[in-house]
Formats: C-alpha cells, sequence, structure tokens
C-alpha cells in the first residue's frame, strides 16, 4: 500500500464518552471485523478492561477503507486509555499516530481529561478531529458542546461531525475526515531503519513480541535489528499486523504499525520508548521518546504465601513489559516477609496491576497501603527519599520532612462548587483560583498534597457532585509539612507493614480511625488483642479486639459430615487473603484501613 | 446370613411434619396420609433392597415427625425395621407432644422403643410461637408422663438458645423448666439461621456473639450442677444415658441411612438420598455415592470425635488408616499441642478446655 494511503489514529477522550464504543463502530463499518465476531469493545481484551468498562491497555488494529475517493486507505487506529492514572499510556499511543480524534460526550461536554488528553496531542503535533457523541441522547447538546470546544481549548469545530457512537450514526462522516483531514505519515523505506517500540507483550512460545511504529526505513523478517537504547540485537522471525487478530505480513515500512517477533526471551532487552534500528546500517540517533512518567504511588506487594515470591518476580518482571510505568524492587518487611515495593501512577493502576498479577499469574496477595514519595531531610544536612513509612527514621535525626504537592483543576458546576471545596479543604486543599468556564461551569484549582489524593479523592469528588465534578492533576513540587510516622502494634508488637505517615495535627484522629477499623477488621482470635497507634513509642489511640468464646458448630450428625466440612473448607478459603503477623492474622483489608479516617462510614 | 462388614447403626429418616418449624432445614413435607402410605411402600422396597444387618446395636427415628404418622403407619413402619432389631441396645424415636396418643405410645413400647427425644426448645410460649412450634412446655410434660406410663423413662429433651428476643433469663427459666420434667439426656443447640428455612428467608438475625457465648458458658456451668455431663459440644447427660447411637457419629463409625433426606456411611463411602419425597418415591434405591478420600476420611474422623469432650482413640485412628495420628497431621498438630489447643492423655486426643468452645478455628488448622 501507498504510504499516502495510510492513517494511523488514535481516539482521545474524557472516561466514558463513548471511546471504546466509537472504535468499536469503526471496526464494523469498515468490514475489518465479521459480525459474529463482534463483542462490545472489542478493542478492549483484557479480561479486566471489559468487566470494568475502561481501557487500560492501548491497542493498535489495521483496517482497510474505502473512502467516497474511490480509493483504498488502510486506517491504523490506536486504542486509549481515559483515566487520568493512564496519561502515560495515553502519550505512547500519540507518538505512533499522526492524528487523534478528540470525543466528547455532548451531553456532559468538555472535561478535565477532555483538556488533558487534548494538550497532550497538540504536544505531540497530532491533527485532532473534534467529534461530538451521544447526539441521540434526550440530554444531548451538540451545538452547546462544540462552542465548549471552540472556547475552551480553541478548536475550529464546525466540520464535526454530529454522532452517536452507540447507533452509528454519522460514523462515516468521521471516517471520510479520518482520510481528509489527517496527514498520511512521512519517512523513506530505503532509509536507515527507525522503529518506535510503543508496546510490548510476552508471548510463551514467541518470547517478547514488540508494537512498533515504523518512521524511516523497513523491517521485514531475516533483518538483524538493534535496540538502539538497550544494544541487544536480534534477527527478526516474523512480522505482523493486528486486525484485531494477529496477521503476519511480509514487511513493516516506513509509516506502517505493527508488530515483530525475534525470538526476544530476555524481558530486560525490550523498552518501551527505546528506538529499534538495523544492526548492519544502523540511524544515526534514535527517535525521541515521549513524555515519560514517574510513579507517584508506591505500595508493598507481597505473596501471602511466602513460597510465591520467585513467581511474583516473574509475573512483575513480564507485566512490566507492556507496562514500562510500573515500578518494583525487592524489599522485606518484619512482618510480611519477602516482597516488592511497587511505584504507580496512581490509584486505578496500583489496583489494575494488583487485579492482573492475581488473574492472569493466580498469584494471592497482601498489598500495603499506598504511599508517595516523601523527601526526609536529616539534622546532617542529607536528604532521604522514603517511598515506605516504616522506612522513615527517627524523629531526632530528622530536621524536616517534605511531601509532594500537586496542582488539581476540577472542573465542576455552579451547585456543586461548596461541596467539592469542602472536600478539597478537608484533605488539605489550598484553594489556588476558580473561573468561570461558561455558564454554569467553573474551574477550581487547589495546591493539595498528593498523599490526600490518591486514595479515595476521585471517588469522594465524584459522590459529592453526583458525578459532575470530573479532575486532573499534576504534580507541582514539594512542601514542607509537619509530619511523622504513626506506628500501628498489634499484641505489643509494632507491625512495620503498617506503619503510616500522617500530618501531626491529624495524628490523634487517624489514629483513632484506623485503631477502630483494624478491631472491626481483624478476626477474632483466642486471646484478647491490644491495638495501638503510636507515634515515637508514645501511644496515641488504642483498642481491644475481645477474643473469640466460641466458634463451633451446634449440631454435627451423621448426615451433616460432608456439609459441615464443606462448610470449614469455605471459611478457611476466606481466610486465604490473610497473612499472619506473630500471633495475629490480618486480613488484606487490615492493610488499607490505615488510610481510613475517623467517622467514616464510607470505610 | 449375616453381613458382617455392614453397619451396626441404622438411622432412618421421617420426611412428614405437622408444620414446618421456622429454624429447619431436614427434609420434610406437611403430613398427607395418602403420601405417607405411599412413603412407607418405598421405604418398605428399600429396606428389602439393602443388606441390612439383623444385629444391629441401635436404631434412630429421627424427621420430620416420626410421631406425625398416624397408628397403622408407625405400626408398618416399626414392624419393617423389627427383624433387625432384636439385639438393639439403644432405640431411639424423635417424638413431637402434640402427635404423641396413648396409642402410639403403646406401639412404641411394643416394638421395643427404649429411648424417645423430644424437641422441647423453650419454655416462654410467645417464643415458641416465633419459632412455629405448636406445642407449650405442658404438652412435653404430658408426653412424657404418658411414655414413662409405658415404661420409657430414657427421655431426651432438645432446647435451643440463641433464639432472636431471647434473653438471659428466659433461657434460664427454659432450663429450669426442662430440668424439673427429669429428663435423662439434654441437648442444647444455638440457634444456626440457614438460608433456606424461614427465618432465613426473613432475614431474621442471630443473637450477638458475646450473648451466645454467655448463654453456652451458662450451660455448660449450669447443667453439671445437676449431674448432667457435658459429654459433646451440644449434649449432656445423666450417668448411663449418653446417646449411643449419636456417639456412633461422633466416634466415625459407619451407619446405614434409609429414606428420604437420610445418608450413611460405609467405610470410603458416603451416600445421600434424595431430599425431595417425590423423588424417593420414584426411586427408593437411588442415592447419589460421594467417594471420600484417605485425606478426607482422616480429617472427618478428628473433626467428628473433638465434638466429644473424651476426645479421639490415637489407637482407632491408627487402626482405621495405618497410620498415626502425629504422622497424618504432621506440622500442624504439633502448632496446635504447641498452643494448647490440643492435648493428648491416655491414648486420647482432644481439645483442652479452652479450645473445645472454638472447635472450628482448631479444624480449620488441620484442614
Amino acid at each position: 500500500m501507498d504510504q499516502k494511503n495510510i492513517r494511523n489514529f488514535c481516539i482521545i477522550a474524557h472516561i466514558d464518552h463513548g471511546k471504546s464504543t466509537l472504535a468499536d463502530r469503526i471496526l464494523e463499518m469498515t468490514d475489518t471485523v465479521a459480525e459474529r465476531d463482534m463483542k462490545s469493545q472489542l478493542l478492549d481484551d483484557m479480561e479486566l478492561e471489559r468487566e470494568r468498562g475502561i481501557t487500560i491497555k492501548l491497542n493498535a488494529v489495521q483496517l482497510s477503507y474505502k473512502a467516497k475517493d474511490g480509493n483504498e486507505y488502510i486506517f491504523n487506529l490506536i486504542d486509549t486509555p481515559g483515566h487520568v492514572d493512564f496519561t502515560y499510556e495515553v502519550s505512547r499511543s500519540l507518538a505512533a499516530c499522526e492524528g487523534a480524534l478528540l470525543v466528547v460526550d455532548s451531553t456532559q461536554g468538555v472535561q478535565a481529561q477532555t483538556l488533558a488528553n487534548t494538550y497532550l496531542a497538540l504536544d505531540n503535533d497530532l491533527e485532532i478531529l473534534p467529534v461530538i457523541n451521544k447526539v441521540d441522547m434526550n440530554n444531548s447538546q451538540p451545538e452547546h458542546t462544540k462552542k465548549e470546544i471552540e472556547d475552551i481549548i480553541g478548536l475550529d469545530c464546525e466540520d464535526a461531525p454530529l454522532i452517536s457512537a452507540r447507533t452509528g450514526l454519522n460514523v462515516d462522516q468521521v471516517l471520510e475526515q479520518i482520510v481528509t483531514k489527517i496527514t498520511a505519515p512521512s519517512g523513506d523505506p530505503d532509509a536507515p531503519l527507525q522503529a518506535l517500540v510503543f508496546d510490548s507483550f510476552y508471548d510463551p512460545y514467541r518470547g517478547v513480541i514488540a508494537l512498533v511504529r515504523v518512521r524511516e526505513g523497513t523491517l521485514k523478517p531475516g533483518d538483524k535489528i538493534r535496540f538502539m537504547a538497550t544494544g541487544a540485537s536480534y534477527e527478526v522471525l516474523e512480522t505482523g499486523i493486528r486486525n484485531p487478530r494477529e496477521v503476519r505480513v511480509s514487511a513493516l515500512r516506513a509509516g506502517d504499525v505493527g508488530w515483530f517477533a525475534a525470538s526476544i526471551k530476555s524481558i530486560q532487552d525490550v523498552r518501551v520508548g527505546d528506538t529499534v534500528t538495523g544492526d548492519l546500517n544502523p540511524a544515526k540517533q534514535p527517535l525521541s521518546g515521549y513524555r515519560k512518567l514517574n510513579p507517584m504511588v508506591y505500595c508493598g506487594l507481597y505473596p501471602s504465601d511466602a513460597a510465591k515470591y520467585e513467581d511474583l518476580h516473574d509475573a512483575l518482571d513480564k507485566l512490566q513489559l507492556n507496562d514500562a510505568s510500573l515500578h518494583y524492587e525487592a524489599e522485606t518487611s518484619q512482618a510480611l516477609g519477602f516482597g516488592f515495593r511497587c511505584g504507580f501512577l496512581g490509584l486505578l493502576h496500583m489496583d489494575v496491576v494488583q487485579e492482573r498479577l492475581e488473574r492472569e499469574y493466580n498469584l494471592d496477595l497482601i498489598c500495603t497501603a499506598p504511599s508517595v514519595i516523601y523527601h526526609v531531610y536529616l539534622s546532617d544536612g542529607s536528604m532521604l527519599e522514603i517511598d515506605n513509612p516504616a522506612k522513615m527514621p527517627d524523629a531526632s535525626r530528622i530536621d524536616h520532612v517534605e511531601e509532594p504537592y500537586v496542582r488539581a483543576s476540577i472542573m465542576v458546576p455552579d451547585e456543586y462548587i461548596g461541596a467539592v471545596m469542602e472536600l478539597c479543604q478537608n484533605k488539605r486543599g489550598i484553594y489556588y483560583s476558580m473561573d468561570v468556564i461558561d455558564e454554569g461551569r467553573n474551574t477550581i484549582v487547589y495546591d493539595m498534597p498528593l498523599s490526600e489524593i490518591i486514595y479515595d479523592f476521585f471517588d469522594r469528588l465524584k459522590s459529592c457532585s453526583k458525578g459532575y465534578a470530573s479532575l486532573d492533576y499534576e504534580l507541582t513540587g514539594y512542601r514542607k509539612e509537619d509530619l511523622v510516622r504513626m506506628d500501628i502494634l498489634l499484641n505489643g508488637e509494632t507491625v512495620d507493614a503498617l506503619s503510616v505517615i500522617v500530618h501531626r495535627s491529624e495524628a490523634y484522629k487517624r489514629g483513632s480511625g484506623i485503631t477502630i477499623r483494624l478491631k472491626e477488621l481483624i478476626p477474632k482470635q483466642q486471646f484478647e488483642i491490644p491495638v495501638q497507634a503510636a507515634i515515637g513509642g508514645k501511644v496515641i489511640a488504642r483498642t481491644n479486639i475481645k477474643s473469640l468464646r466460641k466458634n463451633v458448630l451446634a449440631k454435627c450428625y451423621g448426615g451433616d459430615i460432608s456439609r459441615k466440612k464443606k462448610l470449614l473448607e469455605k471459611q478457611k478459603e476466606g481466610k486465604k487473603r490473610m497473612k499472619a503477623v506473630g500471633s495475629v492474622v490480618i486480613p488484606q483489608e487490615a492493610f488499607m484501613s490505615v488510610l481510613s479516617m475517623e467517622n467514616d462510614p464510607q470505610k | 446370613m449375616i453381613p458382617r462388614n455392614k453397619p451396626e447403626y441404622l438411622y432412618v429418616h421421617v420426611p412428614f411434619c405437622k408444620g414446618i418449624c421456622h429454624y429447619c432445614d431436614f427434609a420434610h413435607t406437611v403430613y398427607d396420609q395418602a403420601r405417607a402410605d405411599q412413603w412407607l411402600n418405598a421405604l418398605e422396597k428399600e429396606i428389602l433392597y439393602r443388606e441390612i444387618r439383623p444385629d444391629l446395636k441401635t436404631v434412630y427415628i429421627g424427621g420430620g415427625t416420626p410421631s406425625s404418622l398416624n397408628e397403622s403407619q408407625l405400626e408398618k413402619l416399626l414392624s419393617l425395621i423389627a427383624p433387625y432389631s432384636r439385639h438393639i441396645c439403644e432405640y431411639t424415636m424423635e417424638v413431637n407432644p402434640e402427635t404423641l396418643t396413648k396409642a402410639k405410645a403403646q406401639i412404641m413400647a411394643d416394638y421395643g422403643i427404649s429411648r424417645i427425644s423430644i424437641g422441647f426448645q423453650c419454655a416462654q410460649p410467645e417464643m415458641l410461637a416465633k419459632l412455629g412450634r405448636h406445642h407449650t412446655k405442658e404438652d412435653v410434660l404430658n408426653a412424657m408422663e404418658l411414655l414413662r406410663s409405658y415404661g420409657i423413662d430414657n427421655i431426651s429433651l432438645d432446647l435451643m438458645y440463641s433464639l432472636p428476643q431471647q434473653t438471659m433469663d428466659m433461657l434460664k427459666e427454659s432450663i429450669d423448666t426442662a430440668l424439673s420434667y427429669r429428663p435423662k439426656h439434654l441437648s442444647l443447640y444455638s440457634l444456626t439461621i440457614e438460608e433456606n428455612t424461614v427465618f432465613g428467608k426473613r432475614g431474621v438475625q442471630p443473637l450477638d456473639e458475646d450473648t451466645e457465648a454467655d448463654m453456652y458458658e451458662y450451660i455448660c456451668r449450669t447443667l453439671p450442677q445437676h449431674g448432667f455431663e457435658q459429654y459433646e459440644i451440644s449434649n449432656f447427660a445423666l450417668e448411663g444415658f449418653q446417646s449411643v447411637h449419636n456417639r456412633a457419629y461422633w466416634t466415625y463409625r459407619d451407619f446405614a441411612g434409609v429414606s428420604c433426606g437420610a445418608s450413611g456411611k460405609e467405610g470410603l463411602l458416603r451416600y445421600d438420598h434424595t431430599s425431595s419425597l417425590k423423588e424417593y418415591l420414584q426411586d427408593p434405591l437411588k442415592t447419589s455415592d460421594i467417594p471420600l478420600s484417605k485425606e478426607d476420611a482422616m480429617f472427618e474422623m478428628v473433626m467428628m470425635n473433638l465434638r466429644l469432650k473424651e476426645g479421639m482413640s490415637l489407637d482407632l485412628f491408627q487402626k482405621t488408616f495405618g497410620i498415626s495420628f502425629e504422622e497424618a497431621f504432621h506440622g500442624k498438630y504439633e502448632q496446635l499441642t504447641d498452643s494448647a489447643q490440643l492435648c493428648m492423655e491416655n491414648g486420647m486426643l482432644r481439645c483442652t478446655e479452652q479450645s473445645w468452645h472454638i472447635l472450628n478455628s482448631v479444624l480449620s488448622a488441620l484442614l
């Protein structure tokens, strides 16, 4: 196919604005996927994505489209996630495209992530086509939405298609605009190879499969290639595209998006963002990568069965292949044994990784409460980066502590301004600004400690605004705060995995909240268990878990035996995600409870 | 010829009741004369088909409500079992006070019924009504007097505690009343709300754990003061009146079970009858068989035996499985003895006083 007939594009949108649905319609209307194969949200093939109705991993498919000009075009569609945690994934897909469809839900208008993703696309010099979605809904306001996009983002919406991705209405206009408005890729198929690795995954039979966008040159089986950053070289065995099934092709040329396999067994050799070049005729320099994000949230992941440590290690290695934003390093906890301190982009990311490890790698995990990275300045002038509260040095050695702050932009209708501001204040937010976007809608900006955002801020924001508020945030730097480590003692012993860093002014409130919550979560045992919260050895809150007095089946006669045994087995199964720490058995939820507040019915 | 390897203990399930108690999830259906006749015919077929040994040690007729059968049906039932009960040492039948008549008591005595179990439940009429019971405490006493007049004095009463809205005083009153009726044996069951019962469907909530534990401790403290030894988690008996049949379950003996809703165990095979009367009538010989692994059986033997105060005979375990308990539960058993949850004494393995009441936790550790 001639390069001028190729279009590489992605779809960007705020979460739930209909991105994956539009991708489904495009797949259908280009006849690439037979109707019988059509499941809804075809691109979301990870079990977890389908279940949660969100897109986590980007996914690239090739489609062919016969345009009204009579020519046949190849579309490479790259799906992107919409959640704030996955900005990084979005920028990866953008780097492989020339254009982006910006989908905006006409019942909701421009949202925080609409803006954030549009700016990312503009940074990458992409042609942006606004698409107004959900026009079949009763409460759709297409004209208003178009005006919002023009006013807030500054994109011309005169030709923006008014579509219903659900019914397929006017999606044909979108297809035509892809042809007419998005530029064809450039690049010389005969130049030295430069291909950007934008994703990769591990196939047990073929090794690492890399997804690439070829910028210059040609990539075909038999070629000797080299990864420019890692220096590893391999012979290409297969090249192909996805439609969405894998299809082999004889070569990938400048402008193409596809995958290649080279029997790569060493996971470390392939880095997303690296450039693939020819081993014999290498390019002079690698392609510029893209904005790489560092993890903002850390937690400890431990196998509940200590014997599974190596399995967890292996699973993390494989998961990192197509999730370069996942960081991890080995750590040891007195309470939990050997595990990993893992870094994530946000809470949803953390959740998703944890669930993928459990489902796809069949692991049973204990996950400690998420923490941010604190900068701890010691009396001797040195600075420690602390990503695990248990590692916080003794107060006597500390000069001061700084914590990361974010600038949070929240778009919210008038009627919820009060509730949202109250929430921000409660989370130690510092008011920055408030701007009216258009009639009835505002952007409120707060500077807030990241630690207050990572846990449940998003959920609370949604519930206090009936779902109307949307959030975007960016890290702005570190600020000095009066922060202390609070330890939790069970049965008189400090459980390192339960330590938490809190603001001194909130220590008492947090301490009693946590101890009360632990009392509810930790199953009664045969002895009374004191639960204490302490700062520097001084107990500031305590409660007791009463001892288990009676736990026995009332009746057990001949006909009951099998049933009662099953009951015991079921009870035992329920204890799987628990960890014995000393003489106390602690369930998984308990490790999260250190984030709970006093009088907090939600958690 | 006597089938020597067959169980020495027989359970017969009578699937009829006059009314449905709100906590009961045993197989039962409301009594209907014609259906009961059909059921007896089916049972006859099953009994003839099963190889039941003629020298049974015990028979237990439970339900349901065996006394809900009319007199001729009761006589027919007992005559079906008679060929096997000549050498019997304990012959128990469950009786509901309001369904017992003089004629039925006469039949029971004639056929050698030696032990009666009556659902007393509690002393308060309003509480009995809540349970869906249709008797009063006086009915219980009258039934006991009637049975005694026919020479049946080995009577056990069932009581329930941890009932919704039950107070400690109500429990004390119930126990005092029951004791004043001079039973030989008492079973005290805490209410377990099963899904498929009236209580379960109504979403009835059990009493809080602490009150339940208080009640249980009161029971375990009080009954021995009146000569009733606690020989099992929920069972108390005067000396010489422990239930031989139920002890067979707890010592993990083989037992036969006939009729719908009944189960049996022979070695490493457990079988269940359908709980549906309709299905049973269609094919009374059909059972669903569950083969047990040796590991299943070893655990079950411990699970049942530890319910007894005296615990499990280590020798019997070794003889049954060809492996010692210590070896079979290696690693788990040491933890439990080290933490004083299990102890070994005079060839017996038993719970300690502290761990007996939390047997589930102990068993969980052995699973």
